[in-house]
């Protein structure tokens, strides 16, 4: 294992992580220290690299929907929209109205499932056990609604090129609706834990500040960037799905620090609360997937019954298919900021080149800028939980 | 001449057909039984074309073309008429694709892909159509039959009659149940031929149990190790084994035939019984040795021969399955070291 740093007099170098629990995952820190005081940090990467983006040059555009759900495995139904729209892009397919307002209701809802998980594990790393139960409990009833839908928790695949995969359910409906009935009274119960809870403050407020100007020079996206009081939403900014017919607001801090992402993120679950709402009750009619028989694969019940749709499935399925020629570049708002995919095209049913911009990796960047001779040690836990980083994503 | 297709001017000479027009100026028009080695067959209908003043579209294959004709070879009226065609075929086939030989590089397929047909439009009020019947006995046992599958394209009785010209094939019955018989039977040669032009999974190759999909496949280009001809093959390997041989029909001398041992004879090159080590007889039974050993015997017996009896006393038989070149060296090697004219090889027993 290589050290980039090197100890001088009395400092100490420390290795903290990849397998420190506090990482979230698989990332390392090596930190110079003299005393207590954090001198230098320097990030190292790559121990959950799969290289996702040379796989998916391999692979046809259908296949690699799979990978995306790997990324930021916290929010994959965001990674699928992201990775579906740039596709769509490239190809010029129109989505049905009633795709999209269940693609926005998905997203959405994964946005309230990832806040969770890190409002939970966050003040988990800083000492405050309950509100990870608390977390927890709702997260699961996200999670089984994504199971109810598309059969899977984790990785769903479920918005796909053209649509998504299956039209969502009364029940689905139901659950969904029961959900965002009662879930602001949760939100209310994480902010009593936590929001004017005195440890909780000392181990936040004014922690791992990053100016306003920092955020933008570091070309930061996402809660992290907006806690610094730039008010950014690439849901306002450059509308997709037609979430530009929704009302809701960007929540931004002022301070940029710890205590200020925290906030911003409670905030945003209210909005995607209020948002699903929206969706929920202008749900139109309609198919859910783009008539384009040429890329989007049928449904499955019309391949065991109907001869086209099982020549098509295997077309589409072996590869037969071909992507316009060009270049894309598409991204959203997921979760933890600006999920941007860059796709050429070289004609064929592979990506000749695929790069994912991942805002995981360039709010990591941050880090050293927020922590450096301004910390100690345990305050590096409070500012990389702070940024809500996932490693699927940094290291793709 | 001139014709005029879809706008554009053309110069044209007697005897010419619309598709032969229009594919010398790439305008596609699709087709699914036209073969260009035998004279159009007309039975598939989808090549389809409107000529001005004619009421009803005729058929681009085998209609020629004519001083002055106005030609137009797309138009939703015809993508109409095709994709009837097409539904009338679909009607009956059955849902198998996934366990068809031919899936990946089916004409029928590409085809429904291509018209991106959308929505159910067979009847399937007597059920989904499934590959229920049994394989039909066929004339040679090198290939299978699936009746179902076939979409009465004719091809195969086309090429049987003037290709091979052994007019093994007929069209027997009606309707549902028409399909290709191997009416005159004892006439096969079993070169495969029919089954090299069948666009669907009708005919299938009964020979190897190794299959593979196209995109599994590595094409290689070589020469037919049997007879003197020479013909052109196409390999067709998967994970290292050959599963398949195809031709390419514009290559000489063969020009896309093959007769049954160029088609069928290649399961030899995976045999499990091939020699890979040379064997020595000792006591009896024969031992795997190295190579070294068996050279160092042959040359010992060999020129102790040469030099009892003589140098006619040793021949020479090499195999029609080596190259050329090997069996240059061979013959060199008979007739220079040994001494001897004594050479021949199998392919004359």
């Amino acid at each position: 294992m290589t050290v980039p740093l090197e100890k001088v007099g009395e400092e100490m170098i420390l290795n903290m992580g990849p397998q420190h629990p506090a990482t979230h995952g698989v990332l390392r820190l090596v930190l110079q220290l003299e005393g207590e005081v954090v001198k230098r940090i320097v990030p190292m990467i790559g121990y959950l690299h799969r290289g996702i983006e040379k796989l998916c040059e391999e692979r046809t555009y259908i296949q690699n929907l799979v990978l995306t759900d790997r990324l930021d495995y916290t929010a994959a139904m965001s990674n699928n929209l992201s990775y579906a729209l740039a596709v769509e892009r490239l190809c010029g397919i129109e989505v049905p109205e009633r795709a999209q307002v269940i693609r926005v209701i998905m997203a959405e809802l994964s946005r309230i499932a990832a806040h969770l998980l890190w409002i939970g594990t966050y003040a988990l790393d800083i000492g405050a056990i309950t509100p990870f139960f608390y977390c927890f409990r709702e997260r699961e009833k996200v999670l089984d609604m994504f199971e109810m839908i598309s059969g899977q928790r984790i990785t769903p695949s479920y918005i796909c090129i053209g649509g998504v995969r299956k039209d969502i359910t009364p029940e689905f409906l139901e659950a969904l609706k029961s959900f965002t009935d009662t879930f602001e009274t949760y939100i209310l119960d994480y902010e009593a834990l936590l929001t004017k809870n005195p440890i909780w403050l000392s181990r936040t407020r004014d922690v791992a500040v990053l100016s306003r100007e920092e955020a933008i020079n570091w070309g930061t996206t996402g809660p992290v960037l907006r806690a610094s009081g730039v008010q950014f939403d690439f849901r306002k900014a450059t509308p997709y799905c037609g979430y530009e017919n929704y009302e809701f607001e960007i929540p931004y801090g002022t301070n940029g620090d710890c205590y200020d992402r925290y906030r911003v993120r409670m905030e945003e679950l209210r909005q995607s609360n209020r948002i699903i709402k929206q969706a929920m009750a202008n749900l139109p009619d309609g198919p859910i997937l783009a008539d384009v028989p040429y890329v989007v694969m049928p449904d499955k019940s019309d391949v065991l019954t109907d001869i086209e749709a099982l020549i098509k499935h295997f077309k589409i399925a072996s590869g037969a298919f071909q992507i316009p020629k060009g270049e894309v570049y598409s991204s959203i708002e997921n979760p933890k900021g600006e999920l941007g995919f860059y796709i050429v095209s070289d004609g064929s049913s592979r990506p000749y080149r695929m790069r994912i911009k991942s805002s995981c990796f360039v709010n990591l960047s941050t880090l050293p800028v927020m922590v450096e001779g301004r910390h100690m040690v345990a305050d590096v836990v409070a500012a990389v939980g702070s940024i809500d980083i996932v490693l699927g994503e940094v290291d793709r | 001449m001139v014709v005029t297709i879809n706008g554009r001017q053309f110069e044209v000479e007697q005897g010419q057909t619309i598709l032969d027009v229009a594919r010398a100026n790439d305008i596609y028009i699709p087709t699914l039984c036209y073969l260009e080695k035998v004279s159009p067959i007309g039975s598939c209908g989808l090549c389809v074309v409107e000529v001005e003043g004619q009421s009803e579209p005729v058929q681009a294959c085998s209609t020629y073309v004519e001083d002055g004709m106005v030609i137009i070879t797309d138009s939703p009226s015809l993508f109409e008429t095709r994709r009837k065609v097409l539904e009338r075929i679909l009607e009956r086939h059955p849902l198998d694709c996934p366990v068809c030989d031919k899936a990946g590089e089916c004409r029928l397929q590409d085809l429904v892909y291509e018209f991106g047909l959308e929505g159910r439009i067979a009847d399937h009020r007597v059920g989904i159509p499934r590959l229920q019947e049994p394989p039909v006995t066929y004339s040679t046992p090198g290939i299978k039959y699936y009746p179902s599958r076939c979409v009465l394209c004719q091809r195969c009785v086309h090429v049987c009659m003037e290709h091979v010209g052994r007019g093994v094939l007929v069209v027997n019955e009606e309707g549902d149940k028409a399909r290709i018989e191997p009416l005159y039977a004892d006439n096969c040669i079993s070169c495969g031929e029919c089954l090299a032009v069948c666009p669907v999974g009708a005919l299938t190759e009964n020979v190897s149990p190794l299959k593979a999909r196209p995109w599994q496949k590595k094409v290689v280009r070589t020469v037919c190790p049997y007879c003197g001809v020479g013909c052109v093959l196409e390999l067709n390997v998967a994970r290292n084994k050959v599963v398949k041989v195809t031709v390419d029909d514009t290559i000489p001398p063969n020009h896309g035939t093959l007769c049954v041992k160029g088609r069928f004879g290649f399961e030899f090159i995976n045999s499990e019984e091939r020699l890979k080590k040379p064997l020595l007889r000792k006591n009896g039974e024969f031992q795997e040795v190295s190579w070294e050993e068996a050279l160092d015997f042959v040359a010992d017996k060999l020129s102790s021969i040469k030099s009892e009896a003589g140098s006619d006393a040793i021949a020479g038989l090499a195999s029609a399955k080596c190259t050329n070149e090997d069996n240059y060296v061979f013959q060199k090697f008979m007739r220079a070291v040994i001494g001897t004219n004594n050479v021949d090889h199998c392919a004359r027993l």
